[in-house]
């Protein structure tokens, strides 16, 4: 249908995506750093710049969500925690989760949010998502004082292990801007998409060991776990911070793939579309 | 494909943009749509067939009737679309004044919105450091620069637009109707650096309805009629030509 009109200058729409100019796109990408950490910045400011606690809200969410929590899955439920007392083993599953469940669901919102931008000038539509999502990086750092808060409350020293944590974030990243890149995409196309995004998140939580451990899954449905990567994440998290155990080279090897082809596939979909997010807003 | 190290800036080669009016934006409407066999509304054209070229350091002017696909033009030139048949062919870096200050986050201050905006427009971060006072001179916000922008007034906020915009050393400057910013002493000083910018041999395309505007700066027109151009000319010759049609159609429906 479109016959391949090129545009001269890479930073530019251009309409038929080859895997060269895919290639060509990542690498731009490193030259817009500059691009990216400014928006993140902005992104920062606009979310709690009108309220009195300002970034004191990215602890009182997860505190008391962990405190809540704990009361009704633990004191009252009773739910085994691997040993480890269980506002520890819930906080460990709850910080990733809230990472992922919050940067999507905000970088899904991220292209449409900038209309005025992206009908106006280009740069590439990508630093849209990551931004977002950076954004959220940061708030997981803030929420992560709470976790060492608790470590030293519950006496439960971290071990070595503890160093595989910034590998495994960086694959849970990657992995959740690969799943945003397409749904950013297709939330100009069908608005409906950032509700779908919604009620997936709802869903998906409950079929994630967060607030309970796998083991008590019954083994025919062991497979829903085995094929969730959150499932995967949280259950490596728990091992080396909670567990003095390494996340298991089979498993991680796993992860890495899911992250990377998630990643790969949701980039070049993103941008396929994207000559036609300016025609879409 | 024809090299970079030609004398052309754009270059417009039967350009189409076909755009669905009446989207369905939701799956409501478009499931429905897709069972009953065909797709969305008809489409619609805001150009056809449109080309012609732009040659480095040309000032041109758009001009035509709003619905006329101007600002589809600048749009594709800017990049910001892709056309639906044809080619459009950019050459160097393209900075367009299109709606000033858009990239512009209300709760920053005009300091953070310089960097964020100058980044949006692709300036590296040592040349946006480089250029950060000369961008602040030129706005006259030197006394601002740490104020958040709500605070701004409309003029100020044009101003740290305009100047952003400038700044970031662009081969091509695509302008819309812009020049209106500020006060009449700083509408001077932005014509002053449209000239210097002629002089420099940056392209710049202008879309306005300010015909004064266009004859006294530029030396070529396009004149768009129903996304077809009409005339491609000399400003002078461009400009009588609309006068004439807008009072044809003004005839034609009275």
């Amino acid at each position: 249908m479109n016959q391949g009109p090129r545009v001269a200058g890479r930073d530019h729409i251009g309409t038929a995506l080859r895997i060269p100019d895919f290639i060509i796109s990542l690498a731009n990408l490193w030259h817009r750093r500059e691009l990216l950490w400014n928006m993140t910045v902005r992104h920062l400011r606009g979310q709690y710049k009108q309220s009195i606690l300002g970034y004191a809200w990215a602890l009182v969410m997860p505190l008391s969500q962990m405190l809540i929590m704990s009361f009704v899955f633990s004191t009252l439920l009773h739910i085994p925690s691997q040993g480890v007392p269980f506002p520890l083993f819930l906080f460990v599953g709850l910080l990733p989760w809230n990472f992922f469940s919050t940067a999507l669901s905000s970088a899904t919102d991220s292209v449409a949010g900038a209309s005025s931008l992206v009908t106006k000038v280009y740069f590439p539509r990508e630093v849209l998502p990551a931004a977002a999502i950076f954004t959220k990086v940061v708030d997981f750092l803030f929420a992560s004082l709470i976790l060492v808060a608790m470590m030293i409350y519950f006496g439960h020293a971290p071990t070595w292990t503890i160093a595989w944590v910034p590998l495994l974030f960086f694959i849970q990243f990657l992995f959740t801007l690969g799943l945003s890149l397409p749904l950013a995409a297709l939330n100009l196309f069908f608005h409906d998409v950032r509700y779908l995004v919604g009620v997936a998140l709802t869903l998906w939580f409950y079929i994630t060991p967060i607030i309970y451990p796998v083991d008590v899954v019954p083994h025919r449905y062991r497979i829903v776990f085995d094929l969730n990567p959150l499932s995967l994440f949280i259950n490596a998290y728990r091992r080396v911070v909670l567990l003095d155990d390494s996340p298991g080279a089979e498993r991680l090897l796993l992860g890495i793939v899911i992250a990377l082809v998630t990643f790969l596939v949701g980039y070049f979909l993103f941008k396929k579309m994207e000559p036609g997010f300016a025609d879409r807003i | 494909m024809p090299t970079a190290s030609n004398d052309k800036a754009i270059e417009f080669i039967g350009v189409s943009k076909r755009f669905q009016l009446a989207e369905g934006r939701s799956l409501r409407e478009f499931v429905p749509a897709l069972l009953r066999g065909r797709g969305w509304a008809p489409p619609f054209y805001a150009l056809r067939g449109v080309s012609f070229t732009v040659r480095k350091g040309e000032m041109l002017g758009i001009v035509g009737r709003n619905g006329s696909g101007k600002s589809t033009a600048l749009k594709l030139m800017a990049g910001v679309m892709a056309p639906s048949e044809g080619e459009v062919h950019v050459y160097g870096r393209v900075s367009p004044l299109i709606e000033l200050g858009a990239g512009f986050h209300p709760d920053l201050t005009g300091r953070e919105n310089v960097h964020l905006n100058a980044s949006i427009l692709g300036m590296p971060g040592r040349d946006i450091r480089a250029r950060f006072h000369d961008i602040v001179d030129f706005a006259e916000l030197r006394d601002f620069i740490e104020t958040p922008v709500k605070r701004y007034s409309s003029g100020m906020y044009m101003r740290l637009g305009f100047s952003v915009a400038i700044h970031s050393d662009p081969d091509i400057l695509l302008v819309d109707e812009v020049l209106a910013v500020g006060d009449a002493a700083f509408g001077e000083k932005c014509l002053a650096k449209i000239r210097e910018f002629q002089e420099r041999g940056v392209t710049i395309v202008l879309v306005s309805h300010a015909l004064g505007m266009i004859s006294e700066f530029c030396n070529r027109a396009l004149l768009l009629h129903g996304g077809r151009v009409v005339l491609d000319g000399p400003p002078q010759e461009v400009t009588q030509r609309y006068l004439e049609l807008m009072h044809a159609d003004e005839v034609a429906v009275s």
